[in-house]
């Protein structure tokens, strides 16, 4: 099985914590693995030819399946075993989390802004629609801070993304940002040499990392929200030896200087806000970029890119995993709203980038269980 | 640190209980792994250390007094974990 990389921050396990957190990820197999897989055979063999037999066609949306679906006690079984999952596996870090929180957070004091800096805003306002559930079903979510100078949700985001994953991210989760840098931006923009790289919902910096090592003339930036995912990640970083400078901001209005960025990149983020706000997200990609600039927004893939029944499957994510604005954005379309910020629609970017590189990278890994068959991100963007 | 993540909970049974009873069983499925898992570490340990190893755990063969120490402890286990569906029939019995 591959294993995350141990970095000094990394919240350490007891035995019978990384057991729990070996169970999960297990677990997440099975579900993905021997599970999920017979929703399909209960579809295809019960569910649609009833269906037809019933109306004389086939049932014409993720909408219409859900609702067939939805009465199948496998169908229930799959989607309670799957919610309960979820929930475990945050509890089965965050209590490793909790018991050494005092720790972690001296650790992120001292690493200090020897390479790259951290800038909070304590006035910072947590926009509404980032409050109203906690994204993914992690308590607290991505903003919530329980003491001072908190790092928890840092750190639980940390491990639990890997477990949630299973690893599917590499072992410093960072296949996004790498990924497209070496098999997109390196490939297509050989010549392309960013003075200035800016990361919005940089999260802990996961993504952010492996654009210091493909442009390591650049200064890079990185965005988020929540305060302890910041100081986390700066944290990370810094143990790392990257240089970044990370700041409390909402993508939707920077503080940074019109024209000031040759590249603004983000990892799925437009899917965690709503429509009005991805509009605004893009607008200020466009105020940012200095002309001939590039935006590029990792993403999973649109619902015109797959059958009914796979985007009911993905759709599952929106009631049951607390993604409200998952499907909102999936069903977008992206060169109107780039064009609507200010992209010049012959200028807008929408292609599927080979993702894994870091596989690439740690040949002799046996390979885990894979998260998902998909072997590719789904990357929108534009120049300017 | 919160608990539970903010957001309503989604109903996945017919009966909202059955929902609570899988949780129940998905986190006692798991510290059974864990326990497991803590298990194997005291076995390699002692393979490693020389004190017994993996084999002779195979090989073990419980004497008279053992099997019987074991069968009392697996009954009473099986009666803790059942002990609801003994329940309803004590019930009756005490109404007599």
């Amino acid at each position: 099985m591959t294993q995350q990389f141990i970095h000094p921050m990394l919240p350490q396990t007891t035995h019978d914590e990384l057991a729990r957190q070996n169970f999960i990820q297990t677990l997440k197999g099975y579900i993905v693995g021997q599970v999920s897989p017979g929703n399909k055979v209960v579809y295809e063999k019960v569910v649609k030819p009833k269906f037809e037999q019933e109306h004389q066609r086939s049932p014409k949306d993720r909408h219409e399946i859900r609702r067939l679906m939805q009465d199948e006690p496998y169908y229930q079984w799959w989607s309670a075993l799957r919610r309960t999952h979820q929930e475990m596996m945050w509890e089965s870090v965050a209590c490793s989390v909790e018991r050494q929180l005092p720790k972690l957070i001296e650790q992120a004091k001292d690493q200090g802004n020897t390479l790259g800096s951290l800038s909070l805003d304590p006035n910072f306002k947590i926009p509404a629609y980032q409050t109203a559930v906690d994204i993914h079903c992690m308590p607290g979510s991505y903003h919530g801070e329980s003491t001072a100078d908190d790092v928890a949700a840092g750190a639980v985001y940390d491990r639990g993304t890997y477990i949630y994953g299973m690893g599917w991210l590499g072992p410093l989760s960072d296949d996004m940002g790498d990924s497209l840098v070496q098999n997109y931006l390196k490939q297509q923009y050989p010549d392309f040499h960013p003075a200035k790289i800016l990361d919005m919902g940089c999260a802990v910096g996961h993504s952010t990392l492996p654009y210091v090592d493909a442009y390591p003339e650049a200064e890079v930036h990185a965005i988020d929200i929540g305060a302890p995912l910041l100081r986390y990640g700066h944290a990370r970083a810094e143990a790392l030896g990257k240089r970044v400078h990370f700041s409390q901001q909402n993508a939707e209005q920077t503080n940074f200087a019109d024209g000031s960025f040759d590249l603004v990149v983000s990892h799925i983020l437009l899917h965690e806000i709503p429509k009005p706000a991805i509009l605004k997200v893009l607008r200020e990609c466009y105020r940012l970029l200095a002309p001939g600039g590039m935006m590029l927004h990792v993403e999973a893939p649109l619902y015109r890119d797959m059958d009914a029944f796979t985007a009911f499957m993905y759709d599952w994510e929106t009631a049951n995993n607390n993604e409200p604005f998952w499907s909102g954005m999936r069903d977008l379309d992206l060169v109107a709203v780039a064009t609507e910020a200010g992209f010049a629609p012959d200028q807008v970017i929408q292609t599927f980038v080979p993702n894994g590189i870091w596989r690439t990278k740690t040949p002799n890994k046996s390979q885990t269980p894979s998260f998902s068959s998909r072997g590719t991100w789904f990357t929108f963007g534009a120049t300017k | 640190m919160q608990k539970k993540a903010k957001g309503k909970r989604p109903v996945y049974f017919n009966d909202p209980q059955i929902d609570k009873l899988l949780g129940i069983t998905m986190a006692l499925i798991g510290e059974v792994s864990v326990l497991r898992e803590r298990l194997d570490t005291i076995e390699r340990i002692a393979a490693a250390k020389g004190l017994f190893s993996l084999a002779e755990i195979e090989a073990y063969q419980p004497d008279e007094d053992t099997a019987q120490a074991r069968e009392q402890l697996r009954s009473e286990y099986i009666a803790r974990v059942l002990r609801v569906l003994q329940e309803e029939v004590e019930t009756l019995n005490q109404e007599k």
